[in-house]
């Protein structure tokens, strides 16, 4: 529990909350992919938005704004600002 | 940190062929235009090509492929290719498995190219520097294209390009493709002759190059693949998670054995191996990036923040979704159809001077309703394609296609669709054919061919004219409540076709579409306004391609139904009619003339091949409660829905009623079966020939563009067995379960 509490997942977070990537879990090919297009531990992330109807969530990383589905974004761990 | 990055001043150039005075005459022939998705590519492309551009598809897969030529300054042609936009090497998507595939020489016809030009969005420096650093450790020729840089500069972005030029090692060319910006500068460099980047940026660690070392030692020799190359297609194929076609194809079984072999023991001794170089590839990036923009000035993008507050708001968003849908679907449905009476009146003024200077006989017969009814089928379809396309480029372009599917991915993903499957399917309710070609939106290859596979479902403007002569003759105009029976009805048709598309795709996805590892990450990018010029290349090329590629399949297809029309000629009786039409004419008596006319062409089409057709599948549609003389309307409207229509008024020797026609409507009501002596077509026939109609792929313009779209003829031999399939099942519910209600009286 206190575990969740540390390093909540991507999804967790809400509209305009940030952190930074703590690590990352899952499938490696997915893990790999989601690497690729910026999201790398230690990497500041923002959640912009959630879509109007919950799903998907819009974040910022790197100056690029990503949308990611909240199953993809329960794989990446973050430590909140 | 320096330990990472790793420079070699000078590399011996090894492979990459010595600088010999013959290096002059093998200047760069080819340049292949490549980046990240949004960077700009296309509109570079098009600027570079101007109209000289051919579209085609990679063999095999449903990938375009654009090519163009340029002249560069010294007078010299080069070829110049438009590489899909992509993330990595490590494909993703059947896109960025062409790119890849490219590059390492693995596709066969396509060759690497000599020179890569790199676009890149400058003001998203960091991001999109991850593939050109994975590029660039293939070690061929590269320029980079500093895109965008009026934005970078109205941002206050300062982007040090000489400093970028001495980082990475490459020419740099400062550009703004979509003013027209930097281009001279572009093609004067790739007039000069462009030396390979130096050794990659940043090593392997020592124990897995050690492992793709020994892999690649026992990799055949492929001829087109750079020398450089071979680590890459050993790492590949040391990634790769056994489901890529390419790479089984590009080694044998053992070594591609070996490489499963070696990647479980490198899983087993350093787990994470695959993604630690991604880490080290931005910790290279984020220094240059450092050092190449020194101030890092606003990159709050303001303009970006202020619309996606109302365009992707709680409320407004949805709404405005709704708005925009609602103009698109107007302006395909009711729009069009001005422009496509144009190009019907055009044809049939074409077909009546044809017919009127020609000679009777099977010639005119075949110009005139074979090949000419088979080009005004294609060139009606034009103008919705035109204004599908006109509106998708540009809520591409400027960015809107993204939340578009960022809003509506919940709602699709239900189905097991992505958010970018609503706009192909809304259009498919005017017409299945732009809608089928709206679904290169979507990058996953399954939901885009489940996608494909359920558009025609959506009941398409075509079947308007066949619903509207059955409702008519056989649905009562009563008040159910505050709707009419007929509005119900027709109301109720289009829910069943979207009620058989939400089944076909779930089958789909869980079975021959199923696997993969679906991934929805999508970019947002920031909004663009869309250039008039880029815009409209799109519209005449996706109306080109449509009348170049799926047109000569629908005009075979004319010729063939008008050849099963039309022979064998004759029949029983039809010569005495004949004299006394002929007789009735000479005397002037137009109207008897007329009538015998029509009786000719009932009786001839009842002998023709057609009929005939007719009369063989009337065992297999009798279960449904349909005739021989409906047997006849189902393989004719195979050239489009409504032709039903005309068909059924030609059999009722009718002459050229239409759906409206209050005696078509009489006659199909009121005809009687003259062996039982009860009336042929009862309500339940016409319900179960409705739901016929909803679900039955009866469009030989809908297969054409399928088998365009999806490169092979599996597809859409497959969506005729399984809608017919699934019409036939159904109106043989309706039908015997209406008789057994005892409703088919």
């Amino acid at each position: 529990m206190s575990e969740v509490a540390a390093s909540p997942t991507l999804d967790r977070l809400g509209p305009d909350e940030s952190g930074r990537i703590a690590r990352m879990g899952g499938d490696p090919t997915v893990v790999r992919r989601l690497m690729e297009l910026g999201l790398v531990p230690g990497t500041r992330v923002r959640v912009v938005r959630r879509a109007p109807f919950g799903d998907p969530i819009e974040l910022e990383v790197r100056g690029v704004h990503l949308s990611l589905r909240r199953s993809e974004a329960r794989l990446i761990h973050v430590e909140r600002d | 940190m320096s330990s990472v990055i790793e420079r070699d001043p000078a590399p011996p150039p090894q492979g990459d062929g010595p600088r010999t005075p013959a290096a002059a005459a093998r200047r760069p022939g080819r340049v292949a235009i490549l980046g990240n998705p949004n960077a700009g590519k296309s509109t570079l492309f098009n600027r570079l090509t101007g109209l000289r551009q051919k579209v085609g598809n990679y063999p095999g897969v449903t990938v375009e492929k654009k090519t163009g030529a340029t002249v560069l300054p010294s007078g010299r042609r080069v070829e110049v290719l438009d590489l899909p936009g992509s993330y990595s090497l490590q494909p993703g998507s059947p896109d960025e498995t062409i790119v890849r595939d490219v590059l390492l020489g693995l596709q066969g016809d396509t060759p690497p190219p000599d020179v890569i030009v790199f676009v890149v969005d400058a003001t998203h420096l960091e991001r999109h520097l991850y593939l050109l650093l994975q590029v660039r450790e293939l070690g061929r020729p590269m320029v980079l294209a500093l895109n965008m840089m009026d934005d970078a500069r109205a941002r206050g972005l300062r982007v040090e390009s000489a400093e970028l030029e001495r980082e990475l090692g490459l020419p740099v060319v400062e550009m703004s493709a979509a003013r027209g910006e930097g281009l001279d500068r572009l093609r004067a460099l790739l007039d000069r002759d462009i030396e390979p980047p130096a050794l990659p940026l940043r090593r392997w660690p020592a124990h897995i190059e050690r492992v793709v070392h020994r892999l690649e030692a026992r990799l055949p020799r492929i001829p087109a693949l750079p020398e450089r190359g071979r680590f890459d297609l050993a790492l590949a194929l040391l990634m790769d998670d056994g489901d890529d076609e390419v790479l089984a194809r590009a080694a044998p079984p053992d070594v591609l054995e070996d490489a499963r072999l070696l990647a479980r023991r490198l899983d087993h001794a350093w787990p994470g191996w695959r993604s630690d170089h991604v880490e080290g590839r931005y910790e290279i990036i984020h220094e240059i990036a450092r050092r190449a923009l020194p101030v890092p000035g606003e990159t709050r993008d303001v303009v970006r923040e202020r619309i996606d507050r109302v365009l992707t708001h709680r409320v407004f968003g949805p709404i405005l979704f709704l708005l925009i849908m609602g103009t698109i679907f107007q302006s395909i449905f009711a729009w069009a159809a001005p422009l496509m009476d144009l190009m019907d009146l055009g044809i049939s003024r074409l077909a009546a001077l044809t017919a009127s200077v020609m000679p009777a006989g099977p010639l005119r017969s075949m110009l005139v309703d074979g090949v000419m009814a088979g080009v005004g089928t294609t060139l009606v379809f034009v103008p919705q394609i035109a204004i599908l396309f006109l509106f998708i480029s540009v809520l591409e372009d400027s960015g809107y296609m993204a939340r578009a599917a960022f809003i509506m991915d919940r709602l699709m993903a239900r189905v097991g669709l992505s958010g970018r499957a609503f706009i192909p399917l809304l259009s498919s309710f005017a017409c299945a054919i732009p809608g089928i070609m709206a679904t290169r939106t979507i990058d996953s290859r399954r939901d885009r061919f489940a996608t494909i596979m359920i558009a025609p479902f959506m009941s398409c403007s075509a079947r308007l004219p066949v619903y509207a002569l059955l409702i008519g003759a056989f649905v009562p105009n009563v008040w159910v409540g505050f709707v009419t029976l007929p509005g119900l009805t027709l109301f109720s048709l289009y829910v069943l076709g979207v009620a058989a598309a939400i089944l076909l795709a779930a089958v789909l996805k869980r079975t021959v579409l199923r696997g993969g590892k679906p991934l929805y990450v999508m970019e947002l990018p920031p909004y663009r306004m869309p250039s008039l010029r880029s815009v409209l290349l799109t519209v005449r090329e996706r109306s080109l391609l449509f009348v170049r590629k799926a047109g000569t399949v629908i005009l075979a297809v004319s010729v063939v139904l008008w050849f099963l029309a039309s022979y064998p000629r004759g029949g029983p009786g039809v010569e005495a009619l004949e004299t006394r039409a002929a007789a009735a004419e000479a005397a002037g008596d137009e109207a008897a003339a007329g009538a015998l006319r029509q009786e000719i062409a009932g009786l001839s089409l009842e002998h023709s091949f057609a009929g005939r057709v007719g009369r063989a599948i009337e065992p297999a549609i009798e279960p449904l409660g349909f005739d021989w003389r409906i047997g006849i309307g189902l393989l004719t409207s195979f050239a489009a829905r409504e032709v039903m229509v005309s068909t059924m008024a030609t059999v009722f020797h009718l002459g050229d009623a239409d759906e409206n026609s209050r005696t078509l409507r009489e006659r199909l009501r009121e005809e009687v079966d003259p062996d039982t002596g009860r009336r042929t077509y009862t309500a339940l026939v016409g319900v179960s020939l409705m739901v016929f109609f909803a679900l039955a792929c009866q469009c030989m313009s809908t297969v054409a563009v399928v088998r365009r779209e999806t490169n092979s003829w599996r597809w859409p031999i497959a969506m005729l067995v399984v809608m017919n399939a699934m019409a036939w099942l159904a109106s043989f519910a309706v039908y015997q379960g209406g008789r057994m209600l005892g409703l088919g009286s």
